[in-house]
């Protein structure tokens, strides 16, 4: 009981921290580097999270979600330049296109596990690419979009202070934050955690898996679809090549995902604060020597990997446990010896 | 008419190296279970390694190939070892992303040691062609296609004549039955990985007549790889020379109706519909 | 576990080893240099790079910005390998490194991303990348010392349909081929008009992706539709295999490249000695270049310059008397005197014209593209005939 009572508040003091550790940035200089490296965390920790609905709830491993976040930062773009209309509407218009993709893509395709389905979504996001570039009269082609800064205005998602971005941006992960939290919880939570322990068991017992990884996945679309919009917003232009880019998006957010814990409420955000600074920091300091930036990062992302497989909220689990463990293991001698 | 056979010809021209240099990738998943991101790196390694003989030691990258395929099989070798092994019991996900690390380390180390400029070679039949019935044939893609060809051959009496060639075989089959026969699984592994990165390495060598090296080529390939083994069933490696063929004829005949700006989308929904439809691939039994 | 506290201890060593840097420095006026030093256009970051090295260390040693007590110029390099990381870059520049003015991209997607950076933080960047869109926006802190690149085209296809007029034998028909890239469909959109405009028949036209990996299909094309000539715009791998996979064809149409991959030393070397003769447009080069800047880096680097180098030497210059005037190295005083530009001396008359006068969108108005001809290891400028060095070889 007591046990209980103190993990309940050492919970409660870990959301404080992070609560007030999000309130910090506030603070900076708008115009600063750092709130744009912190801001960039927080996007990158959303796209992750939006990836973790498919990949750590569904079970299914996307590897082409740039497809999703490219359909949300077109549809919204295109419609705020060329209808006049606001992006908050263009937001959920993206995410709605994203979801309907994934709709289109996961009928013939969802049957498929693991690497089938990565290539899969793989080639998706390549098609979505070539088809951005082509067929510029709809796209504006290979050359990309530019947003035209007007009058900043909230109908507008144009801010003067960056310090604005970075609250629409905690905004957006607080919310996919939400729906992964949901989905992960309760009857749809058990069923998605059936699934993922064995499929045709699930099955069996009455849960009708395909439409619930569908839906799942669906929702993992949309949310996608919706940080595409903020991300265009953000940096007023984007280019068919940097927007569907594999390494840059698709694979970028499940590595964050990964790293940090799939399936796991916080995985994505660990992840994010580690991968991204870690990304920043190699390109500034060794700017100087051509190649060494990536080199040094992808070394020690390989012995990541290698030391944590299930990524360092595991690794970290795993610590406390084991100090758990020799602390109830001492708390037992003491009282064995009384 | 002619000009169809032409395209044609220079679909299975082309198709004959995607095949060699993607049959590594369907031999190492086949074998390990492993989809190899970095794969199309190795290719890039043995265009440098062939390079390097041509540069240094001025030999032909074609009849290099044992020279590069050597030290690429090294390499691979002491990659499975040190960085492959350990995640081969990690779920899928952990192994996609060692590889994608990978393919970050392999192309920034040979930019550290290579540096960034474009690296090609200067041999006598670079330029020339020959003229046939009307038809033409450019000799670095004939040659290319006729060291492929070799190669196969070379691989197909490795793993049907050979012992290991056949512990390789069982291994893929089934795992623990081949352990109970007295196979060092781990070992096959080993070999199997490099022997596959080496013949991809290979691939890469032969077309550095006629293709440029540097350390991002591998990207240019990656997808085009990963159509090919699709196409011929994952695992499966006759089924990866098929798949290398249909994919060079597809890319080359699908540019007489349509702009060449669209070659690979064409490619890429024939790929989709394949996992859609017969995700085992274009030939059902190796 | 120890790797990963070895990498943390080089990172922090490293960190500190930049800041403690910075603080020596700290009378220097800083520029940003932004280029790709790793991925795909890393041959063509680096040739940047040493260009504009160069122009620094030429200007620092003639006595640097001598209105602010001779402070020294200070390169600050970040490596831009894709858009993706151009905002992110620019912004550490400015802000965390507090350069004065930005200089670069070699590329240019990744340039309208980072002048979406400077443009809100009001500082001024030079660039030599040419797509249309980057002077077209009404920016007032973006520069460009290159023409446009629909500009590019045009001129691609005037300067060779002239010369060859001259000669009487105006060309017919056409073949355009070009990477689809901001880059390859600006030129490409000058090219068609200007050829539509000559009443020239454009036999080919065709966009290929950038990592294409067989040639082939486009060289039936223009086999089957025998064009006068082939105006081909595209990086280099795909230059490379568009001019070999034609001579393998014995397909001996002219080509007249659109600058990147045709005027680069690995193109020379790649193509050896079938190389003599080629035609291609550029911004700017060597026979053209203040004599002093092209032989030392020659001595420096063991290359010739090409186009790319020359003209961010010239950004870098500009970028340099801006700040002379201005006195100052505040950003907003540098992009002022910026827009007052109007040089003609330095390593900044380089430039084909010779000047550098920017428009109120800040493009440079004095200079045009030149066409150059490889003449065994050097280009040559063969038109217009007001600057060319030499005459050109024409195509038979």
């Amino acid at each position: 009981m007591k046990f209980k009572g103190v993990t309940l508040n050492a919970r409660t003091a870990v959301y404080l921290c992070l609560a007030v550790a999000f309130l910090i940035p506030l603070g900076m200089d708008p115009d600063g580097y750092l709130l744009r490296i912190v801001s960039m965390v927080v996007l990158f920790a959303a796209m992750a999270q939006a990836w973790n609905i498919v990949g750590g709830l569904a079970n299914q491993l996307s590897l082409g979600h740039a497809a999703f976040f490219g359909l949300g930062a077109y549809t919204s773009t295109l419609l705020f330049i060329r209808q006049g209309i606001s992006p908050w509407a263009g937001m959920l218009a993206g995410g709605v296109v994203a979801a309907v993709a994934m709709l289109l893509l996961s009928i013939p395709l969802f049957r498929l596990r693991g690497h089938y389905f990565a290539l899969a979504t793989l080639a998706f996001a390549e098609v979505l690419k070539i088809i951005a570039i082509h067929f510029a009269d709809l796209t504006e082609g290979p050359t990309g979009i530019t947003i035209p800064y007007g009058e900043p205005s909230f109908a507008n998602f144009q801010f003067e202070s960056n310090t604005s971005y970075y609250v629409v941006i905690v905004a957006l992960f607080a919310v996919v934050s939400l729906i992964f939290w949901k989905l992960s919880t309760g009857a749809m939570g058990f069923r998605l955690r059936a699934i993922r322990e064995n499929e045709q068991a699930a099955e069996v017992s009455g849960i009708d898996t395909y439409r619930i990884k569908l839906g799942t996945s669906m929702v993992s679309a949309f949310t996608m679809g919706m940080c595409g919009t903020v991300y265009a917003q953000f940096t007023y232009f984007f280019d068919p090549e940097s927007i569907f880019s594999m390494t840059g998006i698709s694979v970028r957010v499940a590595l964050i995902c990964i790293i940090g814990g799939m399936g796991r409420l916080w995985g994505p955000l660990i992840g994010a604060c580690i991968l991204i600074p870690l990304d920043e920091i190699a390109v500034n300091t060794m700017s100087d020597v051509a190649g060494l930036g990536p080199f040094v990062t992808s070394v020690i992302l390989i012995a990541a990997i290698i030391y944590e497989p299930r990524g360092l909220i595991s690794a970290w689990e795993r610590l406390r446990r084991r100090a758990q463990k020799k602390h109830a293991a001492q708390s037992g001698q003491a009282a064995g010896a009384v | 008419m002619l000009a169809f056979i032409q395209s044609l010809l220079d679909g299975i021209l082309l198709g004959g190296i995607y095949g060699v240099i993607s049959i590594g990738l369907s031999l190492v998943f086949g074998v390990l279970g492993i989809v190899n991101f970095a794969q199309a790196q190795f290719m890039m390694l043995g265009m440098y390694a062939a390079w390097f003989a041509w540069d240094s030691l001025g030999l032909d990258p074609i009849l290099g190939v044992p020279l590069t395929g050597a030290v690429i099989f090294i390499i691979g070798y002491a990659i499975e070892k040190l960085l492959l092994q350990p995640v081969l019991k990690a779920p899928p996900v952990a192994q996609i992303f060692l590889t994608v690390g990978l393919m970050i380390l392999l192309e920034n180390a040979v930019l550290l040691i290579f540096g960034s400029s474009f690296k090609s070679v200067v041999v006598s039949y670079q330029q020339s062609g020959l003229k046939i019935f009307g038809l033409f044939i450019s000799v670095p893609y004939l040659f290319a296609f006729s060291a492929a060809v070799i190669v196969c051959i070379a691989l197909w009496l490795f793993l049907s004549k050979t012992w290991f060639g056949r512990a390789i075989r069982a291994t893929a089959q089934d795992e623990n039955a081949a352990v109970l026969c007295g196979v060092n699984v781990k070992q096959v592994y080993a070999l199997t990985f490099a022997v596959g990165v080496a013949l991809t390495a290979i691939g890469g060598a032969v077309i550095l007549p006629y293709m440029t090296v540097s350390p991002t080529v591998g990207g240019q390939f990656a997808i085009l790889m990963f159509t090919v083994v699709v196409l011929g069933g994952l695992g499966n490696v006759a089924g990866a020379l098929v798949g290398g063929l249909v994919v060079g004829v597809i890319q080359s005949l699908s540019a007489m109706v349509l702009p060449v700006q669209l070659q690979n989308l064409i490619l890429f929904m024939v790929f989709i519909g394949i996992l859609a439809f017969k995700p085992e691939g274009l030939l059902k039994e190796a | 576990m120890k790797a990963r506290i070895f990498a943390k201890a080089a990172l922090c060593v490293s960190l500190l080893a930049v800041s403690v840097g910075s603080a020596l420095a700290a009378d220097n006026v800083k520029i940003g240099m932004i280029q790709p030093l790793s991925g795909p256009n890393s041959v063509f970051g680096v040739n940047c790079q040493r260009g504009m090295q160069l122009a620094v260390d030429m200007i620092n040693e003639a006595g640097g910005i001598k209105s602010l007590g001779g402070a020294k110029l200070e390169l600050v390099p970040a490596d831009i390998p894709t858009p993706n990381t151009a905002a992110q870059a620019t912004q550490r520049l400015i802000s965390r490194e507090k350069v004065s003015g930005i200089v670069g991209h070699f590329v240019s997607s990744s340039t309208l991303a980072a002048s979406e950076v400077t443009e809100r933080m009001k500082v001024p960047l030079v660039t030599f990348a040419f797509a249309d869109q980057i002077t077209e926006r009404g920016y007032k802190y973006s520069f460009q010392v290159t023409p446009k690149g629909t500009v590019f085209g045009a001129d691609q296809f005037n300067y060779i349909y002239d010369m060859m007029k001259d000669h009487g034998k105006a060309p017919k028909k056409i073949a355009i081929l070009y990477e689809d890239t901001a880059y390859g469909t600006t030129q490409a959109k000058g090219l068609r008009a200007a050829a539509q405009a000559k009443g020239v028949e454009i036999v080919v036209d065709e966009a290929y992706p950038l990592g294409i990996t067989d040639a082939n299909p486009l060289i039936n094309k223009i086999r089957a539709t025998s064009p006068d000539i082939v105006f081909p715009v595209s990086y280099f791998n795909d230059a490379l295999l568009l001019i070999r996979g034609m001579r393998q064809q014995g397909i001996n149409i002219p080509a007249v490249g659109g600058a990147a991959g045709y005027v680069i030393n690995d193109f020379r070397k790649g193509l050896g000695e079938y190389c003599e003769g080629i035609l291609s447009v550029a911004s700017s080069n060597q026979d053209l270049a203040p004599k002093d800047f092209v032989d030392r880096f020659e001595k420096q680097y063991g290359v010739m310059p090409t186009h790319d180098a020359i003209s961010h030497a010239v950004a870098v210059d500009v970028m340099a008397k801006a700040i002379e005037k201005a006195g100052s190295a505040d950003p907003k005083k540098i992009r002022d005197a910026l827009a007052e530009t109007n040089t003609c001396d330095g390593i900044a008359s380089a430039i084909p014209g010779k000047c550098v006068v920017f428009d109120k969108n800040g493009l440079n108005t004095k200079t045009f593209p030149i066409l150059v001809q490889w003449r065994g290891e050097r280009l040559v400028t063969v038109y217009p005939k007001d600057v060319a060095t030499s005459e050109p070889v024409l195509p038979q």
